[in-house]
């Protein structure tokens, strides 16, 4: 996945470059430096890197780049070194400087280049200086954010031809905001430093802050003064947006929990069926996910980013079915007994994560997340997680697909005909049954798409249903049993409180606190935040 | 009428005693010598233990193909304790006194450790324990084949501190609120300080067991790192609640060139359920290594494969301490001629036997063994790299040097000191107290 | 005439109850160390353990059914008051084992001399005397059910909203001991007791006594719970069981009642853990979550509910097949203690308590009258 993410990234640069023409004795002057890396300890290769580098020969760009990937590899038997892509048993081997195929090699004939951290980051700063030029403004805004973090002040001088050619304004606030960065580590004169803390200033995030704290330590004078005040302005700012982030976080883990719980507040709100093997459906719909993922890896790869997509479907109605499956088997004879149907369904419980620790295994199983699931925008000041983002979205689209299927379909106007009083809806013609196990199977396949988004953030494993079936509980019952508002008030209260009680209390404390408060809580409103009112009350 | 509910009542309580009574009658046939494994096949450990059972019956295997051991065959009792730590006590229990086993490999979590403790030392049997734990324990039935702090987190916070491993400053420890983190935090902030590290350049935090929305910690640290000053996560996150901090460290953009985070409790198991492409170069300390480069290790690999018909799965470090721990006990029955607990216990003291990094590992007095200090960073096909390790073994220490309570401690089981707890400052056996 | 017919096998049946107990009590033991080794009617060691241990669950599962058979609260959340009651025992014998831990400490637990405290916290203080834990043992578990109850009674939070909050609660309070903070030695609990009373804990003779002790407790809280249940006051309960307005409406103040059995309850409870922590020999806050909690109504249920002998048969069996499954079928005894607790609701809704009577009664060749019908009837859950 990733290995192709760089293919391409590489495909980029190539293109980037072939502009310019490059002379073959200039690439085989290179060659001595190449080879070298076959030689030495992470140091060495540091200054290898730091040689290849400054010859500021463009050819060098991919080169570091395959070497911060580990895709570098030496041959054994002459030293000689190559970039390695993966094909059958062994490695294909690619010229670094021509990157024309060089023929096959099998996996001991040849040695990976270590890198480690240390070197990782000297290679990011290389190829910013190198890539600075390229062709494609994102990679451009790449190597400046790189500048950026490696703060070197050689990269100022490229960086001012950079910035004067730079016609998208995007990249040029990042190379200006590197300038600054570079210009802080420098020894500059006061007039160009006091700029440059203006810029960090206006940036106004964390790496600003970081950047000018440690600049601050050592400063004197008015620089000390400039930088001093822009960190308050920066610290200021960010409690500010501490807040908002807060309440993210809060809608974030409010989705999480709105997710689990909401099939619940139908098998357990609207039927009334104490359903402790929930969590369990929620744990199949995300091993419907993986294995979707693992026939999409070996048979169709292309379709990665749509296995969520296909896996919602499936996942549905697969727990759905278990879910038909355990009502017609055995909840039907319990209505009437609720508290059996506790009993028993904690037996089904048991019973399917034996089940699914027998096939597939105690451990973990791995569900990646599609490239629109990972990684992160900012917002202002507030850094946002795709995948977070999505599970609200997906979150509030359930529930209203919920909703929607309840009020305004027949189906859901027999199902709240059955559960509200189950006679007289068999009086009128309705096969009570019939609904009994379709609600069961519609409570229980929501709880199967819940598990294809909680794949995406927790772990799959056996245990998976476990973690969330109390709190799922509390949500539901919190909110007011029977009340699908209820438990989306009550899954993003609960969100907030937890999210704002944490940064205090600590997440230990916090927990205890929002559960502490849950029960105070009933005492106030014993029948939940929304109760139901009229006769069913008393039943 | 009640005569005969009466009879029908006592005839089943008498069948349930007897039936207990039975399983307690059960003698042992003695044609085999037994083994007990003791790891959770069910419950929130099952996730890591289960792989201890498979490599402990496959090495069993193994050794009744190569002959078994003092002639006869070896047989594996298992038993599942449900990570349920009352009921690791009761099984152990079970292993030694029903099914009268020579030895019982077993255990994952300090608690269960601790709840089998006292049952080991009143039936004098023998017990290994294959996984990294807290230290500040030193017990005579107990063999502790895992790593002892000194052999895990010191090290790995003496690479970051060097130059190559980045010359860090500012430290997160984070962890799961139970006693090995606490422990290790202990002593890595006494470590710390020692080393000058300031009190506001350390940031502690725990969480509880199975946390799994990490967005408020992994934004704590991001902005613990933004002081100006190169910082690191060590980690002692507790295996379930791992995956869900690594895909938000991912997904939150942390960076390993930037924050690197280091962990002791994940390894390769943990990893296999995880998109280790935006970890790469994330830390974890250990003392073998899937990747590890030896023939030895690659055997290894090769028979876990036949044996669990799984060319995926992984091998990872408490494996590796099974292997060990199993081969010392081989070693020093033969030694002793017998599986007697105290001949053997006295034989295993001293017993050296190959580990899977291409060295030897030998049993100290202490019970506690040496063992090589690797750092490996995560790679993209979720396996290690080792990128810096000790330069020769290192000794498990059972007590720590940086623990006020524990400073003075030694132990040593050999003769005449035998004693788990000895005070150098007092010069007496039974820990710091008057 | 229904009722006193009740009455009349419930009587047979404590009859019985009581016999087998007093002759285990006195069996076991002597059997354990009367009777040498090689002998076939020698009971070990390991069994001794294990039936004490049972005995302390049974004792737990009678003091859930007093609450949920006879009075309708379905407390989700009695592991609390067991493990507080544990916790205080295990205070008691952490206290004594003195200089004799790992560091020697004669005064702090090795646990908080390796978290580097340097005084003992308040709420040790006298743990060190055996009267003091025992009459904590009793408190801690009654004040905490006495203020939850108060509470929720009052503002009469009912059915399966009381079940949650009762679920909320041990929640909170396996969390809370988690941490370490609190000085209850967090995750690993209170381990490595060295003696009770004076008493070797690992001797065979102590092993033996406290298996007595806890059939002792077990009898005594049973009969305590049938007087209870006999009384006009256990009238009252089965009626707020069975329709707590109309209760109300006649002039009973439904929540002191309440009250009282949900307290004597979890005092029943901290006496259940008291005895299970030096027999198992551990106490942590594992046994504060909600699982178990869940599981000792599964007990009651497959024994019968609102039988008394029911919850205590229950205890016993589930207990009995999930010791003998995790040894026998180590990798899927799932299964079966998941498929018995489907088996019992669907087909056993009385438990097997009520299987006997039907078959007794089928013995007779009566007209099968339900003679547990007002046990076996659960109540909905609103």
């Amino acid at each position: 996945m990733s290995f192709l993410k760089s293919f391409l990234l590489l495909l980029c640069l190539l293109t980037g470059f072939s502009g310019a023409v490059i002379a073959q004795e200039d690439l085989e002057s290179l060659r001595p430096l190449v080879n070298a890396l076959a030689e030495g300890k992470f140091k060495e290769t540091e200054q290898q890197v730091a040689d290849l580098a400054a010859t500021g020969n463009p050819a060098v760009a991919p080169l570091l780049e395959a070497l911060g990937n580990g895709d570098l590899q030496f041959r054994k038997s002459d030293k000689a070194v190559f970039i390695t892509r993966s094909a059958g048993k062994g490695y294909q081997l690619i010229d670094p400087l021509t990157h024309e195929v060089a023929g096959e090699a099998s996996r001991s004939e040849v040695t990976k280049i270590k890198v480690n951290n240390g070197l990782r980051r000297s290679i990011r700063a290389a190829l910013g200086s190198l890539t600075l030029m390229a062709k494609d403004p994102d990679v451009r805004k790449t190597a400046a954010a790189a500048i950026f973090k490696a703060k070197d002040p050689e990269a100022i001088e490229s960086l001012d031809t950079a910035i004067a050619k730079e016609s998208d304004d995007d990249v040029r606030l990042v190379m200006e905001q590197a300038r600054a960065a570079a210009v802080l580590n420098s020894d500059g004169g006061d007039a160009d430093r006091l700029e440059a803390i203006d810029v960090l200033a206006s940036m106004g995030n964390r790496d600003a802050l970081s950047l000018l704290t440690g600049f601050a330590a050592s400063a004197e004078g008015e620089q000390k003064a400039a930088a001093d005040k822009a960190i308050t302005r920066i610290n200021k700012s960010l409690a500010l947006w501490g807040n908002a982030q807060n309440i993210w976080y809060g809608v974030s883990l409010g989705s999480v929990l709105l997710l689990a719980a909401i099939g619940l507040a139908i098998t357990f709100g609207v039927m009334g069926v104490i359903n402790m093997a929930h969590g369990e459906m929620v744990m199949i719909g995300a091993y419907v996910t993986f294995m979707v993922q693992e026939m999409i890896r070996s048979s169709a790869p292309w379709l990665f980013d749509y296995s969520l997509l296909i896996a919602l479907p499936l996942a549905f109605v697969i727990s759905g079915g278990i879910g038909m499956a355990i009502e017609r088997g055995v909840i039907r004879w319990l209505y009437g007994r609720p508290l059996e149907t506790l009993l028993a369904t904690w037996g089904i419980s048991l019973m399917l994560q034996q089940a699914v620790r027998s096939i597939f295994g105690p451990t973990n199983q791995e569900v990646g997340n599609p490239s629109w699931m990972s990684g992160a925008f900012e917002l202002g000041q507030l850094t946002i997680t795709y995948n977070r983002m999505w599970i609200i979205v997906f979150a509030l689209l359930v529930f209203a697909g919920l909703m929607l299927v309840l009020k305004k379909t027949p189906f859901g106007l027999f199902t709240r005909a059955v559960t509200q009083n189950r006679r007289m809806a068999a009086s009128m013609g309705i096969r009570t049954p019939w609904i009994d196990a379709l609600t069961f199977g519609l409570g229980s396949g929501i709880a199967g798409i819940a598990g294809v988004a909680l794949s995406q953030i927790d772990n799959v494993s056996p245990n998976l249903g476990q973690g969330y079936i109390i709190d799922s509980f509390m949500v539901v019952v919190f909110g007011g049993v029977g009340n699908l508002w209820g438990t989306l008030v009550g899954a993003m209260t609960l969100g907030v409180v937890n999210k704002f009680l944490e940064p205090y209390a600590g997440a230990v404390l916090g927990k205890i606190l929002v559960l502490v408060f849950i029960i105070l809580f009933i005492q106030k409103r014993p029948r939940g935040l929304f109760a139901l009112k009229g006769r069913a009350v008393e039943a | 009428m009640s005569k005969k509910l009466m009879t029908r009542t006592a005839g089943l309580a008498l069948a349930s005693l007897m039936a207990s009574t039975m399983i307690g009658g059960a003698m042992a046939e003695e044609d085999t010598i037994k083994v007990g494994i003791l790891h959770s096949l069910s419950g929130t450990m099952a996730i890591s233990e289960t792989t201890l059972k498979d490599a402990m019956l496959m090495l069993i295997e193994e050794q009744n193909k190569k002959g078994g051991l003092l002639g006869k065959k070896l047989e594996a009792v298992v038993v599942d304790p449900a990570s349920d730590w009352p009921l690791f006590a009761e099984k152990a229990r079970e292993l030694i006194e029903v099914n009268k086993v020579s030895a019982v490999f077993g255990c994952w979590t300090s608690v269960s450790r601790k709840s089998v403790l006292p049952v080991f030392e009143e039936l004098n049997s023998v017990l290994f324990y294959p996984v990294q734990y807290e230290g500040e324990e030193s017990q005579r039935n107990v063999f502790y084949t895992g790593a002892a702090p000194n052999q895990q987190a010191i090290p790995a916070v003496d690479y970051l501190m060097s130059e190559e491993g980045g010359a860090v400053k500012r430290w997160v420890l984070a962890g799961t609120d139970y006693v090995y983190p606490r422990t290790t935090n202990k002593i890595l902030e006494a470590y710390l300080k020692a080393k000058g590290v300031a009190d506001e350049d350390i940031m502690i935090n725990y969480t509880p067991f199975g946390h799994s929305d990490w967005q408020t910690i992994v934004s704590d640290i991001k902005a613990f790192g933004s002081a100006g000053k190169k910082t690191a996560v060590v980690s002692t996150i507790n295996g379930d609640a791992n995956v869900p901090f690594y895909k938000e460290l991912g997904n939150a953009g942390i960076k390993a060139e930037d924050i690197p985070v280091v962990a002791f409790s994940v390894g390769e198991e943990e990893l296999a359920g995880l998109d280790t492409a935006p970890l790469v170069g994330h830390l974890a300390a250990w003392n073998y290594f899937q990747s590890a480069d030896t023939e030895v290790n690659a055997e290894f690999i090769d028979t876990w494969h036949a044996y669990t018909k799984d060319d995926k799965r992984v091998t990872n470090d408490p494996m590796e301490a099974s292997y060990i721990g199993f081969n010392m006990w081989l070693k020093a029955v033969e030694k002793a001629g017998t599986t007697d607990s105290d001949a053997v216990i006295d034989a295993l003291v001293g017993v050296s036997v190959p580990n899977l990094t291409g060295g030897y590992s030998a049993m100290m007095p202490n019970h506690h063994i040496t063992k090589p200090v690797l750092i490996g960073e995560i790679q993209e096909d979720g396996q290690f790299e080792t990128v810096w390790e000790t330069s020769g073994l290192v000794a498990g220490d059972a007590w720590s040097d940086y623990l006020e309570g524990s400073k003075d401690l030694i132990s040593d089981w050999r003769a005449p000191l035998s004693c788990g707890n000895f005070n150098t400052a007092t010069g007496k056996c039974g820990g710091s107290g008057s | 005439m229904m009722t006193s017919f009740l009455f009349r096998t419930l009587d047979a049946r404590a009859g019985i109850f009581i016999g087998l107990m007093l002759a285990a009590i006195i069996l076991v033991p002597a059997l354990n160390l009367l009777v040498p080794e090689g002998s076939t009617f020698h009971v070990p060691t390991y069994a001794v353990t294990l039936m004490g241990k049972y005995l302390t669950y049974a004792l737990l599962a009678l003091s859930v059914d007093l609450v949920w058979g006879y009075c309708g609260i379905l407390s989700l959340g009695h592991g609390a008051f067991f493990a507080l009651g544990g916790y205080a025992m295990g205070m008691y014998l952490m206290r004594q084992i003195g200089t004799r831990g790992v560091y020697g400490d004669p005064i702090l637990p090795d646990f908080m001399v390796f978290l580097n405290w340097k005084e003992l916290p308040w709420y040790w203080y006298g743990f060190d005397m055996f009267p003091f834990a025992a009459l904590i043992v009793l408190l801690a578990p009654g004040i905490l059910a006495f203020v939850f109850g108060w509470f929720a009674f009052r503002s009469r939070v009912t059915g399966v909203y009381l079940s949650i909050i009762t679920q909320a609660l041990t929640y909170a309070l396996l969390l809370a001991f988690f941490r370490n903070d609190m000085g209850f030695g967090g995750n690993n609990g209170l381990t490595d007791f060295k003696d009770i009373l004076g008493f070797d804990i690992q001797a065979g003779t102590t092993r033996a006594g406290l298996f007595a002790a806890s059939g002792l407790a077990l009898v005594v809280c049973f009969l305590i719970c049938r007087a209870v249940t006999r009384s006009k006051l256990g009238k009252v309960l089965v009626a707020v069981r069975d329709a707590e307005s109309r209760t109300r409406f006649l002039g009973y103040r439904v929540e002191h009642y309440k009250l009282f059995v949900w307290t004597l309850s979890a005092m029943m409870a901290g006496i259940a853990g008291a005895l299970y922590v030096p027999q198992v020999g551990i106490i942590n806050p594992g046994e504060f979550a909600p699982a178990n909690s869940i599981e000792v109504v599964i007990w009651v249920a497959v024994g019968g509910r609102g039988t008394l002998v029911g919850a205590v048969l229950g205890a016993i069996l589930v207990n009995f097949s999930k010791t003998w499954f995790t040894a026998a079928l180590p990798e899927i005894w799932l299964f079966a203690l998941g498929g018995l607790f489907v088996v019992v609701t669907l087909f056993l809704p009385k438990g097997l308590l009520g299987l006997m009577d039907k078959g007794w009664s089928a013995l007779r060749r009566r007209p099968a009258k339900d003679t547990a019908a007002h046990g076996a009837e659960p109540q909905p859950a609103e």
